[in-house]
């Protein structure tokens, strides 16, 4: 029942085969795991509370039932992190990543927390995140309670939002897997940035139920890990309708992770979507793609060119921004969040036409129609995760909320609300990593992570971890 | 209709109306870009033509309680 360091970053199913069969020890794992976040958390900002009690009670109870052949499936005693928009009992405090709700607790947890708990697995920590999940339209790294997310890769770059502290813990070891959330870009754009794999599931397919509204239309949850794999493990676990959360779906979820011999993929390609791309971030993309055709024949498609996308999903996002955050900014508490551009940013929203709002509803209808016609006649898009490399901690850059470069796969992805995954696929600048992503029709997440997997079995990127983040024996 | 430029000055005037005494000039210049990034979203979407029968992809669900 040892834990070694190469545990450390050992994929979720390695991990959970070793927990089934009594060769790692859930308490030892939560003590491993605790001990990194306390220490290590610090140095990329990574963590607003370890849960150190709950965890040990929670591995204790794993352990307990595991010797006494009570095996609840495979995140049974493998400790997790949590975004900290996931209201959490106990008397945890939910941050928002925001000074202004630096002391707010709930008296419940937060129904994806609540299904990881039944499935045994074990909360280490609420991770950092961009101040209101970037919902003030933040333009630079140091915009949270917990100060800049740092990157595992290069101290000196950001390790991208606004799921910082979930992208950087699953790089840097300090947890097996973590949860966070995207309405547009905040799952796939840490993955990317940290060069771990993010999933963001369809619309609807996770209860959104005690998560922080940001955008009521187009908020996900969604794991973060090592492996395209892990992410199906997770999300197995995560799916399914809750009837406190209306918008989740009666259809059932169930993690295929079968690989079938010889399988061939068709993939597209939207024309001239790695235009404007960083130099490495095209040449690792166009690399993935000659890697694939190992096992998908791709083509070149064309997809809603000339459409408004971009305007359509931010017009969403500012107007149900501006709504749910209406009293936080009448009473001026913006005014104490920590990046000055977000003690204004969301007042510019308070006048968007209602008649603007509705349009972009309308025109969300033929978005999301348009682009299901599309990919019907496709497994997934493929594309770049992101156009660069995570952003240096001093750099100022352009939120996507506040109309940054165009990213045709975020804002119908989003808009859509369609699953795509982000998995590493290089590096580029300053040492870096880059991703590529794959987006799939609704509720296609098996065929998203299939694909992901395959490209997984041809290439070691994901096996590659941050040097300074590896255990010392 | 009023041109891009006449309508970001009216909205303008409507947020520094009713939150203006907690800005300062310099943030009231800076929610002046954001309205005017708002506009110019709102007028690219008026370029796509919409018909009458083209509904907001939302769904109203009329609600009635669980009978125990």
């Amino acid at each position: 029942l040892r834990v070694a360091s190469e545990h450390v970053f050992l994929p979720v199913r390695q991990l959970g085969q070793l927990v089934r069969d009594r060769h790692v020890s859930p308490v030892e794992l939560a003590e491993t795991f605790l001990d990194r976040l306390e220490s290590l958390g610090p140095e990329y900002n990574a963590v607003v509370t370890v849960t150190r009690d709950r965890a040990m009670r929670q591995a204790r109870n794993a352990e307990r039932e595991i010797l006494s052949d009570q095996y609840r499936g495979p995140l049974h005693g493998i400790p997790f992190g949590a975004k900290d928009l996931l209201a959490t009992s106990e008397g945890i405090p939910t941050t928002w990543g925001a000074i202004p709700y630096r002391d707010q607790t709930f008296d419940y947890d937060a129904t994806v927390l609540q299904k990881l708990e039944e499935s045994g697995a074990v909360l280490t920590a609420k991770l950092a995140m961009v101040e209101l999940a970037g919902g003030m339209g933040y333009r630079q790294p140091n915009a949270s309670i917990t100060g800049p997310g740092i990157n595992p890769w290069n101290k000196d770059a950001w390790s991208g939002g606004s799921s910082s502290g979930s992208g950087s813990s699953v790089a840097a070891g300090l947890v097996p897997f973590a949860i966070g959330s995207e309405t547009f870009g905040s799952i796939l754009s840490p993955a990317g940035n940290c060069g771990v794999a993010g999933l963001r599931p369809t619309y609807g397919r996770v209860s959104r139920y005690g998560a922080m509204a940001l955008s009521w239309t187009l908020d996900k949850l969604g794991p973060l890990c090592l492996t395209a794999d892990d992410c199906g493990l997770v999300l197995n676990t995560i799916a399914g309708y809750d009837p406190n959360d209306p918008s989740t779906t009666k259809r059932p979820y169930q993690y295929d992770a079968s690989d079938l011999p010889g399988q061939r993929f068709r993939l597209g390609v939207i024309k001239g979507v790695a235009d404007g791309a960083d130099e490495e971030v095209q040449a690792n993309f166009r690399e993935s793609l000659r890697v694939l055709e190992q096992v998908a024949s791709i083509d070149e498609v064309e997809m809603l060119e000339g459409f408004p996308s971009g305007e359509v999903t931010r017009t969403i996002l500012n107007a149900e921004a501006a709504s749910a955050f209406e009293d936080f900014l009448e009473t001026g508490r913006a005014s104490e969040l920590t990046a000055p551009e977000d003690r204004y940013g969301g007042y510019a929203r308070m006048s968007l036409l209602a008649t603007d709002y509705i349009r972009a509803l309308r025109l969300r209808g033929l978005m999301a129609r348009e682009a299901d016609r599309v990919m019907s006649r496709y497994d997934v898009l493929v594309a770049p995760s992101r156009a660069t490399v995570a952003s240096a901690l001093d750099e100022e850059f352009r939120s996507v909320a506040g109309g940054g470069a165009p990213d045709v796969m975020g804002a119908v992805g989003n808009g859509a609300g369609l699953p795509a995954i982000s998995v590493p696929n290089g590096f580029g600048a300053r040492g870096l990593p880059t991703g590529i992503q794959f987006m799939g029709r609704v509720y296609e997440e098996n065929r998203v992570l299939a694909v992901a997997r395959a490209y997984q079995s041809l290439t070691d990127w994901h096996q590659r971890h941050p040097p300074e983040a590896m255990p010392k024996n | 209709v009023s041109t891009a430029e006449e309508r970001v000055r009216t909205l303008l005037d409507l947020v520094r109306e009713r939150y203006g005494s907690g800005l300062s000039p310099e943030e009231v210049e800076h929610v002046r870009t954001g309205v005017e990034r708002l506009v110019e979203a709102a007028d690219a979407m008026r370029l796509v033509p919409l018909n009458n029968s083209d509904e907001p992809l939302a769904t109203f669900v009329p609600h009635r309680a669980r009978e125990v």
